[in-house]
Parts: C-alpha cells; sequence; structure tokens
C-alpha cells in the first residue's frame, strides 16, 4: 500500500469496495444462520418445557430472521452482478483498446500503401524494364572475336554452299518447275 | 476456521499419518541425558532426535486438520499431545521446548509475548505465496482484485488447500507476491484487497 508507483486504478477501488461490502452480507448472513439454528433450538426446548407461546416466539423470531436471509441473497447478488458487470465492461475497454492499436497499425500500413506509392513503384518497374531492354539491346551489339569468328565461319560455309550448288547443274530445280503447269499433279498435292 | 475447543473431539482426518513412535510410551517423555548418566552415547533416543520427529508431527497433524493456530494449552488436550490409548501426555514444558525449537527451524512463529498461542506454518509463507499464485494463474484471475476474506473464506477457494487460511498467514504469502511485483495489497486496515498481476 501507498506505493507511489500504484497499479491501482479507481475501478480497482471501486471493485474491492463492493467486494468488501459482499463479504459483510456473506458473515452477515453466517450470523443469521446461526440465529436460526439457534432460535430453532430455543422453540424446541420451550416445546419439552411445555412453554407454547415462547417457543411460539422463537418461530416468529426465525420467520422474520429467514426473511432477512431472502433480502440479503438479493442484496448479495445485485452486488456481484454489478461486480461482474464492470469486470466485463474492463475486460470490453481492454478489447476496444485492442482493436483501436490494430487499426492504428493498419492506417499506418496503408499510408506505406498510398495509390502514389504504388503508382510510381510502378512508373518504375517500367522504367527498369525500359533499361532492361536496352541494355539487353546493347549486349546483343557486342559481340566477342570468338563469336565473329564463329559467324564469319559460318557465313562461309554457306557461301560454299551457294555457290557450289551454281556451279554443278541445279538437277532437283528442273522437275519442280514442271509439276505447276499440270492440273493432274496439283489435285493430287492437294488429296 | 477451526477452533480450538472442538478440537480434540475431530475425527482423525483420512490424510494423517501418525508416527510410528506414536504407539511407545517413551516418545511422549522428553529424553533427557542428565536423568541417564551411564548412557553417554548418542543414539536414536536422544532428545535432537525425538524433538524432530515430534516437529514432524506437529507440522502433518496441523496440515491434517488444517490448523493455522495452535494454542498451546488446548493442544495438549488434543491427540496431538495426548495419546488416550496409552494414557500418556507431553508435558507443557516440553511442549513449549518443541516449539520453541520450530521457531528456530522458521515452522512455527508465537503470536504475542504470552508465546500461548502458535502460527504453525505446515507450508512457509513463500509456498503459499506460489500456491495462491498458481491457482490466481490457472483460474485466469491476473488483473482481478480480490478480497483477503475472499481468497481464505470465499465460495471458490473451498477446495483449495489454503481455504480459511489465516489472515496473518495470508498477507506474509501475498507479501511475497508484492515483492516480486505478482501483486499489489491495497485498502486500508481491516478491509484489504489484492490485485494480481
Amino acid at each position: 500500500m501507498g506505493n507511489s508507483s500504484s497499479r491501482i486504478t479507481a475501478q480497482d477501488r471501486a471493485i474491492l469496495n463492493m467486494k468488501l461490502q459482499r463479504d459483510k452480507l456473506h458473515i452477515y448472513q453466517k450470523k443469521i444462520q446461526t440465529i436460526l439454528t439457534r432460535e430453532h433450538e430455543i422453540a424446541k426446548e420451550c416445546l419439552a418445557r411445555d412453554d407454547k407461546p415462547r417457543a411460539l416466539l422463537a418461530l416468529r423470531r426465525r420467520k422474520y430472521q429467514e426473511q432477512l436471509l431472502v433480502k440479503t441473497d438479493a442484496q448479495l447478488e445485485a452486488l456481484e452482478k454489478l461486480t461482474s458487470t464492470i469486470e466485463f465492461s474492463l475486460v470490453e475497454k481492454a478489447v476496444l483498446y485492442g482493436l483501436q492499436q490494430g487499426n492504428q497499425v493498419l492506417k499506418e500500413i496503408h499510408k506505406e500503401m498510398s495509390l502514389e506509392a504504388v503508382e510510381k513503384l510502378i512508373e518504375e518497374t517500367d522504367e527498369a524494364r525500359a533499361y532492361q531492354r536496352e541494355v539487353s539491346n546493347l549486349l546483343a551489339g557486342v559481340m566477342t572475336n570468338e563469336e565473329e569468328d564463329a559467324v564469319e565461319d559460318e557465313l562461309e560455309a554457306l557461301e560454299r554452299e551457294v555457290l557450289g550448288a551454281r556451279a554443278v547443274p541445279a538437277m532437283p530445280d528442273a522437275p519442280s518447275m514442271v509439276p505447276i503447269s499440270t492440273e493432274t499433279s496439283e489435285g493430287a498435292g492437294k488429296g | 476456521m477451526t477452533t480450538t475447543a472442538t478440537m480434540f473431539t475431530k475425527p482423525k482426518p483420512p490424510n494423517l499419518e501418525y508416527p510410528e513412535l506414536y504407539e511407545f510410551p517413551a516418545f511422549f517423555t522428553r529424553y533427557h541425558s542428565s536423568s541417564s548418566p551411564q548412557n553417554t552415547q548418542p543414539n536414536d533416543t536422544t532428545w535432537a532426535h525425538q524433538r524432530s520427529i515430534w516437529a514432524a508431527w506437529v507440522l502433518s497433524y496441523c496440515r491434517a486438520h488444517k490448523i493455522w493456530k495452535l494454542q498451546l494449552s488446548d493442544a495438549l488436550e488434543t491427540e496431538l499431545f495426548y495419546n488416550r490409548n496409552l494414557n500418556r501426555r507431553f508435558k507443557q514444558r516440553d511442549a513449549a521446548e518443541l516449539l520453541e525449537y520450530m521457531v528456530t527451524e522458521g515452522d512455527v512463529e508465537w503470536e504475542g509475548v504470552g508465546k500461548a498461542t502458535a502460527i504453525v506454518y505446515w507450508r512457509k509463507p513463500e509456498e503459499w505465496a506460489n500456491v495462491i499464485y498458481e491457482w490466481i494463474d490457472s483460474t485466469g484471475q491476473k488483473g482481478s482484485v480480490l478480497t483477503l476474506y475472499e481468497i481464505s473464506e470465499g465460495d471458490l477457494t473451498r477446495n483449495q488447500e489454503f481455504h480459511t487460511i489465516d489472515p496473518y498467514v495470508l498477507r506474509k504469502a501475498l507479501d511475497f507476491l508484492v515483492k516480486r511485483s505478482l501483486a499489489q495489497v491495497f485498502g486500508a486496515n481491516e478491509e484489504m484487497g489484492v490485485k494480481f498481476f
């Protein structure tokens, strides 16, 4: 108690006060319960002594105490309900706080994901892609000596093929020209 | 709470085990080395040994009957110190000496200066602190406010070992939790509450 760094809130004190009242009612009920038993015993003792009026009186007092007990029961219930409600409200408050915090975080995330930022990002991506294309084009223009040699070799081979084909009479060319004019071969080709 | 007046009429609780020596008449007579000078060898019948068995017996008796405070004059009439079957009883002086020894062991604390009533710690306050906090934790009551009365007398603790715990012992136990920042005690005088964290 008396801590300067107290973690006890005003609600805690309110709850404590209600619970203390509840305890008092509990103790009061215990007291009434003993009176009830005692009055019952007294009534019995009086009857044994043939003292009917006294026995009746004891039973009447007992009845009255019983009513008190019922009343305190109702009060106890009311107190406990109120305490539970407050405790539940505190839980709700905590949940609300949690939701608020979550919302805040969500807002911050959205702020970072603004349309502008997204557009800019896409723009940047487009630029990056254009850049990539440029690089590819540049790279395509630059070839190593080996590759250049290989390409030249390939050209030579191709030339030999083409020139060689012209030196020798082109045998396969002749028949390929003939069937164009004949309709039968065309139909057979289609069939 | 156990009233000392009804103590010796109580039936034997199921979890109470009598020490073997309880059936031996000699157990109820304090061993004095001076009374038997011919016996100079310390053996099993020395007072220290007898005393330790007595101390254990007092603790298990109080645990079984959930006695938080032992009133010596009443206790001498109970089966704790009085074996009616053997018609043997522990003398008041010896019982007081025994309790005095238990004080040095931390098992007992005198209430007031009269040394008529002893608070018996069949669990040390720090153990009680752990038992209570365990219960708070397992019943989801962290962050809740409880009255001290509720802890010892409430319906919710009826099946707990610490139900009916003596207010003084409870305060000592809670002090341990306060020290470890697991609880804060607040309120005034007899109207105390505790919040657990």
